[in-house]
């Protein structure tokens, strides 16, 4: 029988020791520098195919990372309980997004190689020309500084509240975090959908789908849940929220995964069916790229394994109640965000078939290496959860 | 025979005992819904699961059926320029959803009404005047004569010692 723990929590939180991760660091900073360098000699000797390999490493971290923001903003907002335990995780995750400004660089100096409507003078495409009161170099700048001010701004402003509320308490901290979290909503809804568009949809200037802002937020907000399970059961792993979190935040969290993978594949195929019926030119071409030649088999793994794969496990109750098989889950799904990102991305550039180059894995790893690091880094610089959250309780004997 | 408790946890406590005293026949009834008393009462999975999943696919069943059958084998025609084969289940899906939807609901919906024994507009316990504060601010615990272990006296005594007020017998009529 589940009897309701009854684990009182100590006021002063818990730790990570300051040396516990240290040959761990030590290795991601060694694969960090290596990626990177190497990304930057592919840089040299192939710009136009790194460029893109760099583009879709950053989406498929960028994605991730604003997830994990986004659902910060809506434990606040909806005043939830049961992700108390976990949020502090999700303040660490998204504070990356600050890192990703400086991966966002080399976007901006090889912007003419993924861009092409940067290129095209004034006059030589009558349907760029329609979009150029949007589609221009200084608007695009200013757009990209505002959605990194303002994901920066607002993740270390939640992140400064939680962690002060650690130290005094204050429950005026939790309501000053709710105030923010309903400005931040609109904001991130418009970031989001705009940098979706900017950055991913921008590689192919003549494309259009309204629906392209919501179907990368839902990539965005499943992979980034399932990230957060992976994030947990490593800590648990290494000996941390051994106590705090149970078996019934990995069932949300589950439910939670299930959830987007039913959204994400409601988005997608509503685009895609739109599309597919009307069957007009200016709008089929995207998904006439990649439902040819060999992106065709990658799309449909895309569908199999992005929705029906997971959809068909995570049904399954009991599987969300252990923590183990529920990682294999969560890894997969992060995987096949990756792969979605892939088919949004590289066929722009290889639209005669999957090629995958050796320099698509560089960035991928470099970034990933360096996130990682400094997560470990951030990491144990507070509590391992909001030790002191007026709803901590609630969220300590939650049961579903 | 019921006993009316003085609040939700002592409800609580009253259902883990007469749980593991071994009854079955026998119900708790509150005013709101009490965390965790599933496990206090010992009640196991309930079967509306597996009958919205038969209910589910049943749905996308028909739904599969009602389409290619006609379109592939019984009529075949080209809409819209889209080709009369596999290809064409895009335009399918919208309907194999609703479908499973639909079919899923009613199902859960029936199978609710059959599981709680409804639409039933009478029961003995009504004949209890303190029971009508169920719905208001009692909390109140009836174990059925039904019940294969029920003994007047074995019942009264386990009501009274877990805690439980105005312990009384109801009859049928």
């Amino acid at each position: 029988m589940s009897e309701r723990s009854d684990i009182v929590p100590t006021p002063e939180g818990e730790f990570v020791e300051p040396t516990r991760f240290a040959p761990l660091s030590f290795l991601l900073a060694l694969l960090g520098l290596g990626g990177l360098g190497l990304s930057v000699v592919g840089a040299f000797v192939s710009p136009h195919q790194f460029s893109f390999s760099w583009l879709f490493a950053f989406a498929f971290y960028f994605t991730m990372l604003a997830g994990c923001f986004f659902w910060i903003i809506v434990h606040h907002v909806v005043d939830a309980e049961w992700s108390v335990v976990v949020r502090r995780q999700l303040e660490n995750l998204s504070l990356l997004l600050a890192v990703m400004v400086v991966f966002f660089i080399p976007i901006v100096i090889y912007r003419h190689h993924l861009y092409e409507w940067m290129n095209i003078p004034v006059g030589h495409d009558p349907v760029l020309d329609s979009k150029r009161g949007y589609l221009n170099w200084h608007f695009f700048l200013v757009r990209s500084i505002f959605y990194f001010f303002f994901f920066i701004s607002a993740t270390l402003l939640f992140r400064r509240f939680s962690i002060r509320q650690d130290r005094d308490g204050n429950p005026a901290y939790t309501i000053n975090m709710r105030r923010l979290a309903f400005v931040a909503l609109p904001i991130f809804a418009l970031s989001l959908t705009f940098g979706a568009y900017d950055w991913l949809l921008g590689i192919d200037y003549h494309w259009f789908s309204t629906m392209w802002g919501v179907y990368i937020f839902a990539g965005a907000a499943g992979s980034s849940m399932s990230l957060l399970v992976l994030v947990i059961t490593a800590l648990r792993k290494a000996g941390y929220l051994k106590e705090t979190v149970t078996v019934e935040h990995y069932h949300i969290m589950g439910k939670w995964m299930l959830a987007f993978c039913v959204f994400w594949a409601y988005i997608g195929f509503s685009q895609y069916m739109l599309i597919w019926y009307a069957n007009m030119p200016e709008e089929t071409e995207y998904f006439i790229r990649r439902n040819t030649e060999s992106w065709n088999a990658l799309s449909l793994f895309l569908v199999i394994g992005r929705f029906f794969v997971p959809f068909a496990i995570l049904l399954l109750q009991g599987l969300k109640r252990k923590p183990h098989r529920l990682c294999l889950i969560a890894g997969w799904i992060v995987f096949m965000q990756m792969v979605d990102l892939y088919i949004v991305i590289l066929p722009a550039l290889h639209g005669k078939g999957v090629l995958v180059s050796v320099w698509d894995f560089m960035p991928l790893l470099g970034m990933g290496a360096t996130l990682a690091f400094v997560f470990l880094w951030i990491v144990r610089r507070s509590s391992t959860f909001p030790n002191r959250d007026p709803r901590l309780l609630e969220s300590l004997h939650l049961v579903n | 025979m019921g006993a009316e408790f003085p609040s939700a946890s002592a409800l609580y406590e009253a259902a883990k005992r007469v749980r593991d005293a071994g009854f079955k026949k026998w119900d708790v009834h509150s005013p709101f819904p009490i965390h965790g008393m599933d496990a206090a009462m010992g009640l196991g999975k309930s079967w509306l699961s597996a009958a919205v999943l038969g209910g589910g696919i049943t749905g996308l069943l028909t739904a599969v059926t009602l389409e290619f059958g006609p379109s592939w084998f019984i009529y075949p025609l080209v809409v819209h320029g889209k080709p009369v084969d596999w290809r064409t289940v895009p335009a399918f899906f919208p309907i194999m959803f609703e479908l499973t939807v639909l079919f899923a609901a009613f199902t859960a919906f029936f199978a609710m009404l059959i599981m709680n024994g409804l639409p039933r507009w009478y029961h003995p316990v009504f004949n209890w005047r303190r029971f009508s504060r169920a719905t208001n601010d009692g909390f109140f615990l009836i174990i059925e004569a039904r019940d294969p272990r029920f003994t007047e006296l074995e019942a009264r005594e386990l009501l009274e010692q877990s805690g439980g007020e105005h312990v009384t017998v109801i009859h049928e009529d």
